[in-house]
């Protein structure tokens, strides 16, 4: 179904709350065919962002538009992108069923498509039972099933792991990984970088309403490699090693930019005894936060 | 479309239970009425005062089947329609709702057809309740059941009218005023208290063409079960009437809530 990808294009975006300043002067833009997470700490402006783009917080300044369109002027906007934002947006006296016929009457879409996007997301068994008695993870799924409704080439889900077990959110993974297969444009928010790690390829970071990196998540990830070595005679490591930057962590020695190939080689020619020597694990987190926290410093 | 637009808004008055819960209320509040006006009619209040109607009017017989489907109905029409509209926002299903459907001047709009259609069907259950048992209590004083009372299928068909344009008051209301709460309060206050008390203060005071236009009043008109000493509206002006406070409170709701954000 999916014909051409759709791109996001966010220039500019502009909204103050009162005092607050949500959003400040972002730019960005999300391309198809990949899964992009869109990361942030809590009150970055990940929601109000999708909001904008979906048409319904009108922002101060900017735009944000899907294939150069603003939400609101797309004909049956729900065959062309399917959000799902957060998961109380059910009535809790109303069967799963009964949500999906309501918008799928509203958005113009065939009542066949309901049985369909149930099926997809594994709540065929539970369709008739009002949303009141749901788990998290069971709104999650409804909420995904919302989106998909109109199997529309662009999916924007808002904090879509939330509330998911681990094996809902493999099974999440592969469902994207595989929706962004065929060549639709996927946006998944998170606060918790290690939650979409294994699932998004792009990465849009921001924080107080600023942008903060934009990129692949390999980008994100290629910080400078390190390996930690531990002797009784760091002096004579130290020598051995002269050509790399030496820092002392924990009684350890910390090589930056070296492998673990590379130092054990250099120890044993200088006869240097090891105790230790492990790479540094890439901590993505730690990445994550220092990028987030240098905006609000 | 838009049709679907209307029949979605219907669905979302019948899945979930409300809507049944409120309906039982009208006939029930209507049944009591019915009752009352049929046991009561050709009374003697007391004080000096006149005898009321007797059931060999036409008067009576429209105020115990017409008039009570009204009086027993609207409120609980009303109510419908507001929270038709106000739980859009208690349960943020606005949010599904304006991206389903961007232009939210048309959702409102669906949202007064399918409420009209509602309301209507609360007139006629409420109709049907008030010619059972009003008749029956008619039938046990004795007297004809009056079925074939002068202008009573024109009144009863108008009340039930007026009932499905009090749902689209409401939906203007919860357009108006979105928390819940507050909303069915200030609507309760002012049709209950409010209305009737201006009623009052004004007619004591010979302001009869002010107070034919208020929303009771202009209801009424369609009515007409004459059991007041007030000079009403023709009743097509009475409805328009009615209509466009809808149409006020509705359109106001719908320009000051097209650009609101929704978060």
């Amino acid at each position: 179904m999916v014909q051409e990808g759709h791109r996001i294009d966010v220039v500019g975006l502009t909204k103050r709350f009162g005092e607050v300043l949500a959003l400040d002067d972002l730019t960005f833009s999300v391309r198809p065919g990949v899964v992009t997470g869109f990361l942030g700490p809590n009150g970055a402006g990940k929601t109000t962002t999708l909001r904008c783009l979906l048409g319904l917080v009108s922002p101060t300044a900017g735009t944000a538009t899907i294939d150069g369109r603003a939400y609101r002027d797309i004909h049956q906007p729900l065959r062309t992108v399917g959000a799902a934002l957060e998961a109380a947006s059910f009535h809790p006296g109303r069967s799963a069923r009964d949500h999906l016929r309501v918008m799928a009457l509203a958005g113009g879409l065939p009542a066949s498509r309901v049985g369909e996007v149930l099926a997809l997301v594994g709540m065929t068994e539970f369709a008739d039972r009002r949303v009141g008695g749901y788990s998290l993870g069971m709104r999650q799924r409804l909420a995904l099933a919302q989106a998909l409704l109109g199997d529309p080439p662009v999916l924007v889900l808002d904090e879509p792991a939330n509330g998911l077990d681990p094996a809902g959110i493999a099974w999440l993974r592969q469902f994207l990984r595989a929706l962004a297969g065929e060549g639709r444009t996927v946006v998944i928010s998170s606060h918790v970088l290690s939650e979409v790690q294994q699932t998004v390829d792009d990465v849009v970071v921001i924080a107080r309403g600023r942008l903060v990196r934009q990129g692949s998540l390999a980008d994100l990830e290629g910080g400078p490699a390190a390996v930690l070595v531990r002797t009784p005679t760091p002096a004579r490591l130290r020598d051995a090693l002269a050509s790399y930057a030496v820092t002392e962590v924990d009684g350890r020695l910390r090589v930056e930019g070296g492998t673990t190939d590379e130092v054990g080689h250099l120890a044993h020619a200088a006869g240097v005894e090891l105790h230790e020597l492990t790479a540094e694990a890439s901590d993505l987190e730690k990445v994550f936060l220092r990028m987030t926290s240098e905006v609000t410093a | 479309m838009t049709a679907d637009l209307v029949r979605s808004e219907l669905r979302k008055i019948t899945s979930t239970r409300l809507w049944w819960g409120l309906l039982v209320g009208a006939v029930v509040y209507t049944v009591i009425q019915a009752g009352a006006n049929a046991a009561l009619a050709g009374a003697t209040p007391g004080a000096g005062q006149p005898a009321t109607p007797g059931l060999d009017t036409a008067t009576a017989i429209r105020s115990v089947y017409a008039g009570s489907a009204f009086q027993g109905a609207y409120i609980f029409a009303m109510i419908l329609g507001i929270t038709g509209m106000t739980g859009e926002y208690r349960y943020q299903t606005i949010t599904p709702t304006f991206l389903a459907t961007p232009r939210r001047a048309r959702v409102v709009l669906a949202k007064l057809g399918a409420h009209l259609g509602v309301g209507v069907v609360y007139g006629l259950v409420a109709l049907l309740g008030a010619l059972v048992v009003g008749g029956v209590v008619i039938l046990v004083r004795g007297h004809d059941l009056g079925y074939g009372a002068d202008r009573l299928w024109s009144s009863a068909l108008l009340g039930v009218l007026a009932v499905g344009f009090w749902t689209m008051l409401g939906i203007g209301i919860g357009t108006l005023i979105r928390n819940q709460v507050a909303a069915v309060l200030v609507a309760v206050f002012v049709t209950f208290l409010l209305e009737p008390l201006a009623t009052f203060i004004l007619a004591a005071n010979g302001l009869d063409e002010i107070v034919k236009w208020l929303p009771t009043n202009a209801s009424a008109a369609l009515t007409s079960p004459g059991t007041t000493l007030l000079q009403y509206l023709p009743w097509w002006v009475g409805g328009l009437v009615l209509l466009g406070y809808a149409a006020v409170l509705a359109g106001l709701g719908v320009l000051l809530s097209t650009r609101r954000d929704i978060t």
